[in-house]
């Protein structure tokens, strides 16, 4: 159509920072409000960034959405189609964009499911993590394993043909044959798309504090899980298409594939990150300084906790470090036409080291990471860039 | 012309941390050398390294003009000495300036293995000893046992002498009385051609090296040609002196019994050795002052820069050094684990470890250092006689007739109660019992003939944590002795890391080889293959570990649109890369080499 072919693609992140409890775990940036109050302040401050970022937009066209957290589902279904009600009439986002919410077990129904997906939402993320009682325990969250089954089965009634389904590795006590179970019993569900996450133990958390109590799975047993998955899901038909994601035959995410190919994003709320003409840039992830920045001048150029120029250098370097981990990897003819730059010579001849070994594989068209190699990508990665 | 009658040359010994360089200070004010606020700790020690470590390194000498109650004016020459067996060479030079000692002991631990060896050390220089007790301040001090052990261990009269807190500064005036009644004046011939003892010198960047002397016979003024006994050296003599509390003060000339210094555009510290002997060229004496000798190194390591490219930094350093130490010795060495580097040799460990530290304070630089080592003696089954300091030359086992190992004489002073776990530790390393005996009713002296290689294999820290920290050692160099030695090879994924290679005696060797093989498995990083570790005497391996390969290094996380976070982590990853040295195929860490180096201390 006339116009919309000359519109840059955008994708669009809001972060939703709060939880009904936070999991011991958890870095990211949520809080438990103590009254609705702040709920209300954010859900207004983030429309008046949307606001803000309108005029700056009007050369995109947004065609992903995602809503994560925190639970955006916290929010109720009131506030919520506020936020999605703002996108639209501040953005231009194309019909078929594809837009996820994420939610957690325990916190929307299938009246709440129903209602976004009247407001466009046509995807969902759940945050399963695992089928064992005694794991979310260990992990703090609130739901059961029964209360997630519910909760898919409430989104697929609502109409939502496109299912995420968040599992973890790596969890307290979590073993080999535990670990095997949740992933069986979350793929019979049938979810279009399945993540698997290893356990980060990240500073700052309850987790870290008690890491020293913790009995974690060893190395050898979270590679047996990962490459147990890998294969396993495989044999569902299931296609693993970046390190942790895995999917049905074009049910891979949009949005998350933004990331990994270095395209651009814009994210609005607390602690949103963003690769916007050729900058990188993170807001504040204190929730109360958001909403005051906002609230006082109506726009975020207070809240920016930090910001980085990409230039042409750096931004191979990361399409690099993120395009390897996909498992189709790097082709030859997309960087070199992005970059002007040969890839075989910086970067191909790094790669061969690890080609006999059996932890890259190489061909024409470009190269990528066996499993083998993915497990072990940052030892590889640290070595072949530059990272200067 | 001094009146040598007034002169009164004495040293201060002790065993550490007893209180020399305190009581030093003490006397320094007493004397008003020093006014009490300008006063610093330790004046007499200067570098940061021996205030910290409470240790002198290098022997001081200073001038101290005293007021005797008799009336009389005195000259006291006051010369600290080093108080660590490392550096008993240089002590019993200072010693031999002198013609009396204040012994130091510390009311509250008595006599230790130290006060002993560095009364004997005084005894054969033939000084009057006068006994100081120190630090009665203290709760714990017990001045008459301390008495008594001082009249029965080490035999001299010890009724009347000083006790005194240093510290606070209680009863220093007996001290500086008891030194005026109880040592004697210098004596010497002033019309003999002259013979002064070198007992200290150090390098100045304008004044070239000052030669710390004791005048014995005759008399030195600027501007007289000296020759050197010892190397038949020659210099014109650019200034004589006297070394006061804050510097050095020219006097023109120095006559017979006292102690002073003198430059003489001298540009190497080596060719003023401790202990030799000063004489005019003109009229020289006709033989030297007995008991020179040239020091010789005992332990050896090899210094890398941690960073290959500061090599030459690391020359320059060591130049430095060398100039104001002339037992530090070195010479380039390469190693393939290591690069380039240099092979150094020490008096001992404390020398080592000063050395080290000094090298990564001043010059700022860090090192990778190699487990020590001694020299060892082999004959080889051609009749050849070789000194081996470095492991890597030592020959194969087919062509060694006999090795020889260097025995040191041991001399350790305990509570009783530690005597059965220090008679284990000397047996573990194959010490020879030769006797032992009651000091006091509680304290015990053992005498051990013990290899050099075992002491210089944490020794100290094994005696000190056997013992609480209460065992005190001293030793001195005695023979070398036939041994059954063989030389231990470490193999990184079958590549030998010859920075690792040690000699050890053939008993000790496998255990030796297995806790080797373990810290370097514990320390050194899995990558993306396995690492076979292996310790090998000639083609036979003894002990073996394996560093199984890395299975998950990777960024499984959601981190939402966070990319500057995943290129932190491999920055931060690429980082620790670059300090890690590439043995083969093999990444090693400088942590591995030290986990290695460091072996021992688990008693």
């Amino acid at each position: 159509m006339f116009g919309k072919k000359k519109r840059k693609p955008l994708g669009l992140y809001i972060h939703i920072p709060f939880c009904k409890s936070k999991c011991d775990y958890c870095d990211f940036c949520s809080l438990v409000p103590n009254n609705k109050g702040i709920v209300e302040h954010y859900t207004d401050a983030l429309i008046l960034q949307m606001e803000d970022w309108s005029s700056r937009c009007r050369k995109h066209t947004i065609d992903s959405i995602y809503i994560g957290g925190g639970t955006p589902t916290y929010l109720d279904i009131r506030r919520i189609s506020r936020i999605i009600d703002a996108i639209y009439t501040n953005f231009k986002v194309e019909k078929s964009a594809e837009f996820t919410v994420e939610c957690n077990p325990a916190t929307a129904d299938l009246e709440y499911f129903r209602k976004l997906r009247r407001a466009g939402v046509n995807r969902l993320s759940i945050g399963c993590q695992s089928a064992h009682p005694e794991e979310l325990k260990a992990l703090g969250r609130i739901h059961n394993y029964d209360q997630f089954v519910a909760c898919f089965n409430d989104a697929r009634r609502a109409g939502f043909d496109n299912i995420s389904v968040d599992l973890m590795y790596g969890i307290p006590n979590q073993t080999e044959q535990s670990f095997i179970e949740s992933l069986t019993a979350v793929t019979s569900l049938g979810p279009d798309h399945i993540s698997i996450y290893a356990l980060k133990i990240e500073e700052g958390t309850p987790f870290h504090a008690m890491r020293d109590k913790l009995v974690l799975p060893d190395e050898e047993t979270e590679y047996s899980m990962y490459s147990h998955a890998v294969d396993y899901l495989a044999a569902q038909g299931y296609e693993r298409y970046e390190i942790s994601n895995f999917c049905r035959k074009g049910a891979a995410s949009l949005h998350n594939l933004k990331y990994w190919h270095c395209d651009e994003y814009l994210g609005l709320g607390a602690s949103a990150h963003s690769y916007f003409e050729d900058e990188r840039f993170a807001t504040t992830c204190v929730v109360r300084d958001y909403i005051d920045g906002l609230e006082i001048i109506g726009s975020d150029i207070n809240i920016v906790a930090s910001s980085e120029k990409i230039d042409s250098a750096k931004c191979m370097e990361e399409y690099v470090m993120l395009g390897m981990r996909l498992t189709d990897g790097i082709f030859i003819e997309d960087f070199e036409a992005r970059f002007n730059t040969s890839f075989n010579e910086k970067y191909g001849v790094r790669l061969d080291e690890y080609v006999e070994a059996g932890f890259v594989e190489k061909d024409d068209r470009g190269y990528r990471f066996t499993t083998n190699g993915m497990f072990v990508s940052n030892y590889i990665l640290s070595a072949v860039l530059d990272l200067e | 012309m001094a009146n040598n009658k007034k002169i009164r040359n004495f040293s201060i010994i002790a065993h550490i941390d007893h209180g020399k360089s305190t009581l030093a200070d003490r006397l320094l004010e007493e004397t008003g050398a020093v006014a009490k606020r300008d006063m610093e700790e330790q004046v007499l020690d200067n570098m940061d390294l021996e205030r910290e470590r409470g240790i002198t390194i290098k022997a001081r000498a200073v001038r101290l003009d005293y007021k005797a109650d008799n009336g009389e004016d005195y000259i006291f020459n006051l010369i600290d000495t080093p108080g660590h067996v490392d550096f008993n060479y240089e002590v019993s030079r200072s010693l031999n300036a002198c013609e009396g000692a204040l012994l130091v002991v510390d009311a509250t631990q008595g006599i230790e293995a130290q006060t002993l060896a560095n009364a004997y050390l005084a005894v054969d220089a033939g000084l009057e000893i006068v006994p100081v007790i120190n630090k009665i301040d203290l709760p714990s001090a017990d001045i008459e046992r301390c008495r008594n052990e001082i009249e029965d261990i080490i035999g001299i009269p010890a009724e009347d002498c000083p006790a005194v807190s240093a510290k606070v500064g209680l009863n220093i005036h007996d001290v500086l009385e008891a030194v005026v009644r109880d040592i004697p004046n210098p004596e010497g011939d002033p019309d003999a051609p002259l013979r002064a003892l070198i007992f200290d010198s150090y390098y100045d960047s304008y004044l070239g090296v000052v030669v710390y002397i004791r005048i014995i016979d005759g008399t030195l003024r600027t501007g007289d040609k000296i020759k050197l006994m010892s190397t038949g050296a020659v210099f014109e003599v650019t200034a004589v002196g006297s070394m006061e509390a804050f510097g050095l003060k020219p006097r023109g000339e120095l006559s017979v019994g006292e102690v002073g210094y003198l430059t003489a555009s001298i540009k190497n510290i080596s060719d003023t050795r401790v202990g030799d002997t000063v004489t005019l060229a003109d009229e020289p004496a006709s033989e030297a002052l007995p008991g020179f000798k040239a020091v010789q190194p005992m332990v050896f390591a090899g210094i890398y820069p941690e960073d290959g490219s500061r090599y030459e930094d690391l020359r320059e350093a060591l130049l430095k050094l060398q100039l104001n130490d002339a037992a530090l010795t070195f010479e380039p060495e390469t190693s393939t684990a290591l690069g380039f580097g240099f092979r150094c040799g020490f008096l001992g460990l404390l020398h080592m470890e000063i050395i080290e530290e000094r090298l990564e304070r001043e010059f700022n630089l860090d090192l990778i250092t190699t487990a020590p080592s001694v020299i060892y003696e082999v004959k080889t089954k051609d009749g050849e006689m070789r000194r081996i300091d470095n492991p890597t030359d030592y020959p194969q086992p087919d062509e060694i007739d006999v090795a020889y190992e260097p025995i040191v004489k041991a001399n350790i002073i305990t509570p009783q109660e530690y005597v059965g776990t220090l008679m284990d530790l000397c047996q573990d390393r194959r010490g020879v019992f030769k006797d032992m005996k009651y000091l006091d009713n509680i304290r015990v002296e053992l005498h051990y003939e013990l290899p050099l290689n075992e002491i210089i294999y944490n020794f100290f820290d094994a005696l000190k944590s056997r013992s609480r920290g209460y065992a005190s050692l001293d030793y001195e160099m005695y023979e070398y002795r036939a041994s059954k030695l063989c030389r231990l090879d470490i193999l990184l994924n079958g590549d030998q890391v010859d920075a690792l290679s040690f000699i050890v005696h053939e008993e000790k060797a496998y255990a030796r080889a297995r806790k080797i093989a373990e810290r370097l498995k514990e320390n050194i990083p899995r990558q993306l293959f396995e690492i076979p570790i292996q310790a090998a005497i000639g083609a036979r391996i003894i002990a073996r570990e394996t560093v199984k390969a890395m299975r998950k290094d990777v960024l499984a996380k959601c981190y939402g649109g966070d990319i500057t976070r995943k290129k932190k982590l491999l920055e931060k990853q690429k980082e620790g890369k670059k300090k890690m040295r590439k043995l083969g195929s093999v990444q090693v860490s400088p942590e591995a080499f030290m986990s290695v180096l460091k072996l021992g201390d688990d008693n």
